[in-house]
Order: structure tokens, then C-alpha cells, then sequence
């Protein structure tokens, strides 16, 4: 008993000390500061400065950041939910809201929209953030993707100027073309690549963000339900339980053998990263985000260069989606983070991270208060995003779909029988679709 | 002090010196191992790992019918048979130079065995820029011989060997290191005596040495199998497991299944067959190459 006692002693105090942490009690915050922790990606939102609007009208609450690379978020994530010691807030990437809210660790957010905040939120974004009909975020910020260009490159290989606006756009085999004349040298010895290798993820091709577009844009959404047009377009279930017959149509493979011939016998793009290709003047055109534009606006690549909406097959389509914050519904302090997940994502704080940072906002109202997203170049990803904008295929398996496709996606690059590799997708994801 | 007070203050004693690793070896790898053949057992999500369901032995049954899993297995031991079988000559032949007298010895030792000591991860970033297939040394290094470029880790055919390659590159090292130690145990009068007999140099290697380095190879094979059935950084860092699975070596599989589609219960399963067939291919390593006779 004697040995017993210092122990829980021990104990006690430090459990106190603890507990004093978020009670202590101030002049100006009678009833203590509540600390908040919060998990975020490097180098992304949420950004001191947010936090620091934030605490400006709201002393009484602090913010505790802990930030992983990107590439580690989901992994993390992963292991505080098992080991229980999840953030109050996370930062996270929105495809994944319907796995993390069917295993229950975020919280719904519709009880804390303010009227008519619903109908604000961008469809695609909404789409993707609900799960079961609840809404688990409100969305911070959206992206899609376009093509740029280097134009010096295009006129001296007498390429036209591309198109500007979303009707006029390009087809894959236009843009084919349009790569295949601005690419120099040939074989074993390009030295400047008509389309860039993709920059997204570990640099390989196949990133589903980009790269399963290929495939969609072979689809029709229009299609009669049973058709395999709708069925490519789409690439998952309704449900999100199969892919059987949705991700290995006839289109998808159409699609797939499309994208593989870029690589291997049209050979207008390399198999391999090459970092800041286009900014390096090592290709003519690459599919990238509209951040691109701020970072080749503040460092002058020394080129002309300019942007056109992504190409299409038979349904023009671009991809959504970018990081949000959702509240952990493991939280003790669950109402305090949802004020400030909502503080962030709408209002002045949202609208102010909108002008600053470039990126698209989720918020239809704030559209018209950011008169940049209505000019050229970037009024192409804004109304790509309102008028082509669709989530990646959502499921509560998100995470699972988006490996098991893009490990297919760059196998077929690499060379595999876009069939064979696309039912063997099919297959692998078969086992965890169900689960 | 009596009889037993002394047995109890002997017992004590050795609790206390071993007890702390015990313990440690119980909760660090024991316990896990437990957990583990427990988990196997379920189906679950580390997002939320209370919400379980008792599977049984399905996880099992996928595992051994999967094909997936079946090639990661596959290309796991092919990595450890293609790597084995150019480390083996490569290191005793190095070693046998090496045990000769050469003039800076030290040095060529030391570069030897660098690679050794540098981390993994640093290994295979390096190799990734070595084989890149547009701007890869290996490839310009080809180029400039006239030889046709490779593909290397984005080739199904080439991938394998590319990593195999390393793997020598990278273990090559330690081979040399226990051959030469193993080597310098070999007494003196056996070679001198072979000699006086009017053995040749082969005859000597052939029936002094290679013989009587057979302890040294089944460590060698025993511990090199071991390294290149833990091959991890390859699959991370190099070709995340592709192309079509070629180098989705099995601890890489367990980590995609367990982290990435979020499939414990499945890594775990895998991680069990993996466990007992990694043991049995040391015993019976160990039972095959044993020594039969002793100096």
C-alpha cells in the first residue's frame, strides 16, 4: 500500500496538471483556454495565418498543430484512429470523408451550417463530403485540372493558339497531335517531351486524380443506367460495393489502351518523373492544378505560357476534391472544433484565404467577391470545376480504390494489357469493396 | 545461509540481469506476435479496430488462394534465390582476394563493406535515380557504350533483376566480411601440408577451403535470406510493389494491406504463413548445409 501511494499520487497530479492545461482561467477568459489540436499536411492549410484570425475572435480557444507530409497524412490518420488518440481537427483529403465517416471517427457538421449554407457548397463538393445522407465537412478549398502550355514552344512548332473556353475545347486526339508536333527529338533522344510526366503522388504515372480521367472521359453520363458508357463514366457503383462491370467496360479499356499508348507507341510522354518538366522547358504542355498559375505567375519560368481546358473523348469531365477540415467525433471538445472548422471554411476567413492563396473556393457566394477566378487563366478551372467537376468515384473504400486503380493505372502505362490488368483491378478491389 | 536461501539469492540474481530483457522480449516481441495470430483471426479497419468480426481462418483461406499474395510470395523468394545465388560466388571470390596480400587491403575493405552501413532508404533513392528509364546514369553509361538503353524498374521483365542487382550491391559487403573472417580461421598447416603434397591452387580451393567454409555459408545463406525476405525500401521508395507485381515483395504486401486498404486481419494472416515459412526455410537451410566434420 505504502509502495501503492506515491504512485497514484504521481498520477493524480500529473492528471491535474493536464486537466489545468485547458482550465486555467484568465483575465480575459474566465472560464480557461480550450486547446484544440489539430492534424494537418506540411505546407498546406490550415496556415498560421487562418489560426491567427481566428484566435483574434476567439482568444478563449488555442490551436495546437501537428503537421505530417502529405504522402504520411492517410497512414497517420490511420494509426491515431486506432490507438484512439485522434485530433480534434483534421485537416484531411475530402475523397476520404465517407471511409473515415463509416468508421465513425469524424462528427456530421449539418448541425452547425448556418441557413442556406447547404445550397452554397459546390455539388461536387457536397457530393463528396456526405456519406449515408449526412455532411461531415464543409469544404475548405477545391481544385481541378486543365492543360497548360508553353506557348514560344507551340509557335515555333506552328502549333494554333489552343482554345480558351470550355465549349471549344480540345479532344484527346487534337491534343494528340498538337503533342506529337511539339515534341523534339524522337526514340532514346527527346529532349523536350510533348506532355510532361505527372507530378502528382511518387511522380509515377497512374495517379487516379489525373490519370483515371483517361478513362471516365471514354463514358457517358447521359447513357441509359445499364449501359457500360454510363457505367465508364461513373467507375464504382452507386453504392460503392463493386466495380465489376463499371471500372472494366468496354470504354474503360477503350480508355485504358488510350492512355498506355501515350507512353508506349505514340511515346509523347516518359515513363518516368522528370521534376518541374514544364517549368524546366522540358515539355510543351502539362495537366496540372490551378495553383500552377500563382507558382508561374511569382517565378517566371521565361516563357509564354498559357492554359486550355483538359481535353476530352466522348464527355468533357475533371476531377475535384482537395483538402478539408472535419472534426474528430472521438473529440471532448467537439462543439469548439466544429465553431472552428466553420470559421475557417466560411466568412471572412475563407473568403480572405481565397484572395491570398489563389485556390478555388467551395462557396458559390464567394465567387463573385474574386473577380481573378472570373478572368482568364483561372476562370477555365472555375468553370471547368462548376461545369465538369465530378469527385473521384466515392466509397467508404476510397482510400483502397484510389491504390488499387492507380497501381493499374500505372502498370498499363508501363505496358500491360490494359483488359487483363483492369479485371485484375477489379478483382483485387473486389475483396475490400465488400468488406 | 542455508540451502534454499542460497538457491533464492542464485535465482534472484539471474532474474535480475535477465528479467529487464525478458520482459522487453515478452512485450516488444512475443506479445506482438500473440496480437498478432489473435488478429488474424478477425475481420477490421485500423480507422476503427473495436468494430471487429470473427472470421476464422478465412483470412487464411484468402491468403493461400489470392493471387495477389500468391506472387508476392513468388517474387519474395525469387529476390532471395536470385540474390543468394550471386552473392554467394561474388563475396567468396572477393573475400579470397581480399585474404590475399594486397597493398591498401584496409581501404578496399572499407569500400566494400560501405554500403552496408548506409541506410536502405538511401540505397534505393540512389538506385531510383541509377535506373531511371529517361535520365538514369546506368542508362547513359549504356548509351555512350552503344548498348541499347533499359527500362529497368519500369519493365515487368526488368524489375526483378534490377532490384536484385542492388540487393548484391548493397549485402555484397557483409558476404565478403563473414567469408574472410571464415577464411582466416582456416589453420595455416592444412594448406601448408596440401602443398607439400603437391596440391594445386585449385585443388586447395576446391577441397581445403570451399570445404571447410561451410559453417560460413550457412550463415551466410541463413542471413542473407533473411535480409532479402525482409526486402521493404525497394517496393516503398523504388516501384511501389509494380509493374504487375513483379516487385510487391511480402513485407511491403502486409504494410499495403494493413495501412493502405486498410486490411489488418488480412496482414496479419499474411504475416503468420510468412513467419512459419521463413522459420522452416531456416531449419531447413541450417539442416542441409550443416558441417560434417569440424577443425
Amino acid at each position: 500500500m505504502r509502495r501503492i501511494l506515491p504512485v497514484a499520487a504521481l498520477a493524480g497530479m500529473l492528471s491535474l496538471a493536464s486537466h489545468a492545461e485547458a482550465q486555467t482561467a484568465t483575465a480575459q477568459c474566465p472560464n480557461g483556454v480550450t486547446t484544440l489540436s489539430l492534424l494537418k499536411p506540411l505546407n498546406n492549410p490550415v496556415f498560421p495565418e487562418q489560426i491567427a484570425a481566428y484566435r483574434a475572435l476567439n482568444p478563449c480557444v488555442s490551436i495546437d498543430v501537428s503537421e505530417v507530409p502529405f504522402g504520411q497524412l492517410a497512414d497517420k490518420i490511420s494509426v491515431l484512429a486506432a490507438a484512439g488518440t485522434l485530433p480534434d481537427i483534421l485537416v484531411y483529403d475530402g475523397p476520404n470523408t465517407q471511409s473515415y465517416a463509416s468508421a465513425g471517427i469524424l462528427e456530421p457538421m449539418e448541425r452547425f451550417f448556418p441557413p442556406g449554407l447547404r445550397e452554397d457548397i459546390l455539388p461536387a463538393t457536397l457530393a463528396e463530403h456526405s456519406f449515408e445522407g449526412r455532411i461531415y465537412s464543409p469544404g475548405l478549398q477545391q481544385t481541378t485540372l486543365a492543360l497548360f502550355y508553353n506557348a514560344d514552344m507551340l509557335r515555333a512548332a506552328g502549333i494554333a493558339e489552343p482554345p480558351r473556353t470550355l465549349d471549344q475545347a480540345w479532344t484527346w486526339p487534337q491534343a494528340m497531335e498538337a503533342f506529337a508536333r511539339c515534341q523534339q527529338g524522337s526514340g532514346d533522344n527527346v529532349t523536350v517531351w510533348g506532355l510532361a510526366p505527372s507530378r502528382f503522388g511518387t511522380g509515377q504515372p497512374g495517379f487516379v486524380y489525373r490519370d483515371l480521367l483517361f478513362l471516365r472521359t471514354f463514358g457517358n453520363p447521359t447513357a441509359p443506367q445499364d449501359s457500360t458508357a454510363f457505367r465508364t463514366f461513373f467507375g464504382i457503383s452507386p453504392d460503392g460495393r463493386t466495380a465489376q462491370g463499371w471500372l472494366n467496360t468496354p470504354e474503360a479499356v477503350q480508355g485504358a489502351t488510350f492512355f498506355r499508348d501515350m507512353f508506349n507507341t505514340a511515346r509523347i510522354t516518359p515513363r518516368s518523373g522528370i521534376p518541374n518538366a514544364f517549368q524546366d522547358g522540358k515539355a510543351c504542355f502539362t495537366i496540372d492544378v490551378s495553383f500552377l498559375v500563382a507558382g508561374l505567375r511569382t517565378r517566371d519560368p521565361g516563357f509564354a505560357w498559357g492554359v486550355t481546358p483538359l481535353p476530352h473523348a466522348r464527355t468533357p469531365i475533371v476531377h475535384t476534391g482537395s483538402l478539408t477540415l472535419g472534426v474528430s467525433a472521438r473529440s471532448r471538445h467537439v462543439e469548439e472544433a466544429a465553431r472552428f472548422v466553420m470559421a475557417v471554411s466560411t466568412g471572412p476567413i475563407a473568403l480572405q484565404y481565397a484572395r491570398t492563396s489563389g485556390t478555388l473556393p467551395v462557396l458559390l457566394s464567394l465567387y463573385p467577391q474574386l473577380p481573378a477566378l472570373g478572368e482568364y487563366p483561372l476562370n477555365i478551372f472555375a468553370q471547368a470545376l462548376r461545369e465538369w467537376g465530378h469527385p473521384r468515384p466515392p466509397s467508404s473504400r476510397f482510400a483502397q480504390y484510389d491504390k488499387i486503380v492507380s497501381d493499374a493505372l500505372r502498370d498499363i502505362a508501363y505496358g500491360a494489357d490494359p483488359k487483363t490488368r483492369l479485371d485484375a483491378a477489379v478483382r483485387s478491389l473486389a475483396l475490400v469493396l465488400r468488406r | 545461509m542455508t540451502r534454499t536461501a542460497r538457491k533464492v539469492a542464485h535465482w534472484a540474481t539471474i532474474l535480475a540481469f535477465v528479467g529487464p530483457f525478458l520482459g522487453f522480449l515478452l512485450v516488444f516481441q512475443y506479445w506482438p506476435l500473440v496480437q498478432m495470430v489473435n488478429d488474424s483471426l478477425y475481420d477490421f479497419s485500423l480507422l476503427n479496430p473495436a468494430r471487429r468480426t470473427f472470421v476464422g481462418i478465412e483470412n487464411y483461406t484468402w491468403a493461400f488462394t489470392d493471387p495477389d499474395r500468391i506472387q508476392a510470395f513468388q517474387v519474395t523468394f525469387g529476390l532471395a534465390i536470385g540474390t543468394i545465388c550471386l552473392i554467394l560466388p561474388v563475396s567468396f571470390l572477393l573475400a579470397v582476394y581480399l585474404n590475399g596480400k594486397l597493398p591498401a587491403r584496409g581501404i578496399i575493405r572499407t569500400i566494400v563493406f560501405l554500403p552496408v552501413i548506409t541506410s536502405a532508404v538511401v540505397i534505393a533513392t540512389m538506385w531510383t535515380f541509377l535506373l531511371d528509364a529517361n535520365n538514369g546514369l546506368l542508362n547513359s553509361a549504356l548509351t555512350a557504350l552503344g548498348l541499347p538503353r533499359g527500362l529497368f524498374l519500369t519493365d515487368k521483365v526488368q524489375a526483378l533483376p534490377s532490384v536484385i542487382m542492388m540487393t548484391l550491391w548493397q549485402q555484397t559487403g557483409f558476404a565478403t566480411v563473414l567469408f574472410l573472417s571464415g577464411l582466416q580461421g582456416i589453420p595455416q598447416e592444412l594448406e601448408d601440408a596440401a602443398h607439400v603434397d603437391g596440391a594445386t591452387a585449385w585443388q586447395r580451393l576446391r577441397f581445403i577451403t570451399v570445404p571447410l567454409l561451410i559453417r560460413t555459408t550457412v550463415f551466410v545463406v541463413v542471413i542473407m535470406t533473411a535480409f532479402a525476405l525482409q526486402a521493404f525500401a525497394p517496393a516503398l521508395i523504388m516501384t511501389g510493389g509494380g509493374p504487375e507485381g513483379m516487385t510487391n515483395f511480402v513485407a511491403y504486401d502486409i504494410y499495403k494491406l494493413a495501412f493502405i486498404l486498410e486490411a489488418p486481419g488480412l496482414a496479419s494472416a499474411v504475416s503468420v504463413i510468412f513467419t512459419l515459412i521463413v522459420l522452416a526455410i531456416s531449419l531447413l537451410q541450417m539442416r542441409l548445409l550443416r558441417a560434417r566434420w569440424n577443425y
